[in-house]
């Protein structure tokens, strides 16, 4: 097992390491002339070419990446280009913005869909129909109109909650919420309508298995059949949809994000992205490659722990 | 079972935000002790890239941020109008070369150390050794404190621009005891009227400010918070003006302005840009069609300016044939109807060049303003002129413009005072006229407005103004409107001469 999680654990360094790499060079190809960017039209040639050297955009591309390694091995991420913000503080302090909507979606979904999931598989019928219609509308409509609609019906029209911005939980609680339910609701949709489907199909499979025929000739009741058995089976692959979901969900927090006007890494990202601020977006790759790389580790250790044939492969 | 749960756990969290903080907004009318109105909150549509003034002093849509906590030396009224502030008194000597300021006695920055004619000094030479946009605007000035209250600053030839510049980023005073913390980019030390809340801040997103208790001129102080948001999508910020989340906001969409108007907000604007076409290459280096008048007037002629601004800016702006502002002592009313839409004259003048069959016009286009690029495009073949589009990439726009990679192009470009104007779009060694043009009259119209009396300078800049259309140097085709909403519980008096209010033009109503 210890070797497993070492060989894991070596590969995902690995793997960061590559997508640093390959991060630093598209951004350095793509980037165009960033001290102008930064001082705009008004200044003149001479301040560009300061800001430049300031920068240390004068050098070649090779220095500058490795100068970017063995700081950030020193736990130096630099500062932003843009905002002269530490990255290091940029990162942690919009994680957690983003973590609490995205971990907030991911349990929202994840009890939804398993609630439709289960209905739909057993009942059929009427109940299966209607889940299935509003899975497909929930897959169909994109995550920024579902996340505008709501902006408009419950922010501006019903004023229940914050139309734009964040509130920290510390600062206040129910401003928190205020802040975070529509854009977790908008961010859950598209999650349910993928998980409900994958615990609905589970569930029906696992329903038509040999020891369910066996629970149910020794006369226990469908209920606890369902709940005590076959969701248990189910839950494996419903896990593992889950887990790409919350990885996906990352990537849906970019948009509602920018809709709700949260101060989270979606935010972050595509600014610092069309900006062009490499020490921001180098930090928002490293952060989001470990997360990602973390949750399959996670997700790889559970399955291991479940199945000990996960382990030998 | 379930859908009950789940209803019942939304009609809970719905009514925790209703007792809560829903809506979120303040109404900013709420007077306190201070006999301030509680907060002023506003949207900006960018942040600082630094509190250090040294990499990111900056006026314009970011002038809010620095206003904040940062005094200037010199102050702009509402009118736009230069008054004094941190400097009471301002003088010159005979050949206008040396400046000479007096300090404002006794004024501290909020870390407690005091604001003296030193602090100014390395204020300012930090901002000319810099690197914001600015830094160049005082290169080879040289700043002395003579006293305490005393600064002097000695320029090689006179500045006309200079009084104007203390006003703006140049002139902010930083104090000294920041210049070597690293930390001062996202954490600042001035002397201004409030101070940044750091604990509260979200660095490129909320702005929170607190009103400086110690404040020289606390009357100027309106209200005991202020909270800038940075929302750069222009949905969010109509979602946060229709859901009463700020008191003022800038639009950069004139498209929405009925939509805000018909929710209760007052639109105060100003017009500081024009767009139209920069004709750099006026030598023919590069385009030798350009390089005979005929064909630059004729392009001017090309144009139906008035259907341009309905279709691009919604009618939101004013047509225009010059660079100069209207706040200019140089604008000329008349100078707007020179070149009337006229193809068919205009066809005329090519073929009186040269060029009856017209030519092909090599000019850069980036994805955003696509419409206009096509509708430039269009205009320019009604006259035989085939535009040849290159996209440069975002990131290399300006760069790329001011390489100089093309003879023309289109452009937004702020139209700054005069002096600034001048060396920023039309002095040989201008920024944006990078085909360095250069003719003996416009030399000595810039010489008269740099060494003459006033009046001599004044009429120096009409002649260059009307010299600059009858050349055709540019292709204006109007200026657009800038455009602020406030709410109904706030006053604002929009200044003429920034792309952002004034912080001391807010004022809560009653």
């Amino acid at each position: 097992m210890l070797a497993f999680i070492l060989r894991r654990v070596l590969s995902g360094v690995v793997l960061i390491a590559v997508i640093s790499f390959l991060a630093y060079v598209l951004l350095y190809v793509s980037g165009g002339d960033i001290a102008r960017r930064i001082l705009g039209e008004n200044a003149t040639a001479d301040t560009v070419a300061k800001k430049t050297e300031e920068l240390g955009l004068d050098r070649p591309l090779l220095a500058q990446y490795g100068e970017w390694v063995v700081s950030a091995f020193s736990g130096d991420l630099g500062r932003s280009w843009f905002t002269g913000e530490l990255v290091a503080t940029s990162v942690s302090t919009r994680l957690a913005v983003t973590l609490s909507i995205v971990i907030g979606a991911t349990v929202v979904s994840a009890i939804v869909a398993v609630v439709l999931g289960v209905l739909a598989a057993r009942r059929g019928g009427a109940v299966d129909g209607s889940v299935q219609v509003i899975s497909l509308i929930g897959f169909a409509i994109p995550g920024f109109l579902i996340a505008l609609g709501l902006v408009l019906v419950f922010a501006i029209n019903l004023g229940w909650f914050k139309a734009t911005g964040y509130v920290p939980a510390t600062t206040s609680l129910t401003g928190w919420l205020s802040s975070v339910t529509l854009p977790i609701v908008a961010l859950s949709i598209g999650a349910i309508a993928a998980v409900s489907q994958q615990v609905r199909g589970s569930v029906i499979d696992a329903m038509s298995r040999d020891y369910v025929r066996t629970l149910r000739s020794r006369g226990l009741s469908t209920g606890s059949v369902v709940y005590r058995h076959v969701l248990r089976n189910a839950g494996g692959p419903a896990l593992a949809v889950l887990a790409v979901q919350f990885i996906g969900l990352l990537g849906g927090a970019v948009i509602v994000e920018q809709v709700f006007a949260i101060p989270g890494m979606g935010q972050l990202t595509v600014r610092a992205t069309t900006l062009g601020d490499i020490p921001v977006v180098m930090g928002v790759v490293i952060a989001f490659a470990v997360i990602v790389v973390v949750v399959n580790l996670l997700i790889d250790l559970a399955q291991a722990a479940l199945n000990p044939k996960v382990r030998l492969s | 079972m379930f859908r009950w749960k789940a209803t019942a756990a939304t009609i809970a969290i719905a009514a925790l935000a209703l007792t809560g903080c829903a809506g979120g907004g303040d109404d900013g009318s709420g007077a306190s002790d201070s006999g301030r109105a509680d907060r002023l909150t506003l949207t900006a549509i960018v942040g600082p890239t630094s509190y250090d003034i040294g990499q990111g002093a900056e006026y314009g849509n970011r002038s809010p941020f620095f206003q904040a906590v940062f005094d200037t030396l010199l102050q702009k009224n509402a009118e736009g109008e230069i008054e004094p502030w941190l400097a009471t008194d301002w003088e010159y000597n005979d050949d206008n070369t040396v400046l000479t300021l007096t300090l404002r006695d006794g004024v501290e920055f909020t870390d407690g150390t005091p604001l003296d004619a030193e602090a100014v000094v390395g204020s300012l030479e930090r901002f000319r050794d810099g690197t914001s946009p600015q830094a160049a605007t005082l290169a080879g000035k040289e700043f002395a404190a003579s006293d305490a209250t005393t600064v002097t600053i000695t320029q090689p030839a006179p500045d006309p621009s200079l009084v104007n510049l203390l006003s703006i980023a140049p002139g902010l005073i930083q104090a000294p005891s920041t210049f070597d913390d690293p930390d001062s980019a996202t954490e600042p030390i001035g002397s201004g009227p409030y101070v940044l809340d750091t604990a509260a801040t979200v660095t490129g997103t909320t702005y929170v400010y607190t009103a400086n208790p110690d404040y020289w001129n606390a009357d100027a102080i309106k209200y005991d918070n202020l909270t800038i948001n940075v929302i750069e999508d222009p949905t969010a910020t109509l979602n946060a003006l229709k859901a009463g989340e700020a008191n003022g906001a800038k639009i950069v969409n004139n498209d929405t302005i009925p939509e805000i108007e018909a929710s209760g907000w007052t639109i105060e604007s100003n017009e500081l840009d024009f767009q139209g076409l920069l004709l750099f290459d006026r030598a023919g280096t590069m385009a030798p069609e350009l390089a005979d008048v005929r064909v630059r007037q004729a392009i001017n002629m090309a144009f139906d300016r008035k259907a341009l601004l309905q279709a691009l800016q919604a009618g939101y702006g004013t047509v225009t044939e010059q660079v100069f502002p209207e706040t200019s002592v140089g604008y000329d009313d008349a100078l707007d109807s020179t070149y009337g839409y006229d193809p068919e004259a205009a066809k005329d003048l090519l073929a009186e060049a040269g060029y009856p069959d017209g030519f092909t016009l090599n000019m850069m286009s980036t994805p955003a303003f696509q419409t206009t690029f096509d509708l430039v495009a269009q205009q320019l073949a009604d006259i035989g002129i085939t535009v040849n589009y290159t996209d440069p990439g975002t990131g290399n726009f300006i760069t790329d413009m001011l390489a100089p990679k093309y003879p023309a192009t289109w452009m937004a470009l702020e139209q700054n005072p005069d002096w600034q104007l001048i060396n920023f779009m039309i002095a040989p060694d201008a920024t944006f006229n990078p085909f360095h043009s250069e003719d003996p009259q416009v030399d000595e119209y810039i010489t008269t407005i740099q060494m003459g009396t006033q009046d001599e300078a004044d009429q120096a800049t009409k002649d260059l103004n009307a010299w600059i259309v009858e050349n055709a140097w540019f292709a204006p085709f109007y200026r657009v409107q800038g455009t602020y909403a406030v709410d109904a519980n706030t006053n604002l008096e929009f200044w003429p001469t920034n792309a952002y209010p004034s912080i001391f033009g807010f004022s809560p109503k009653n």
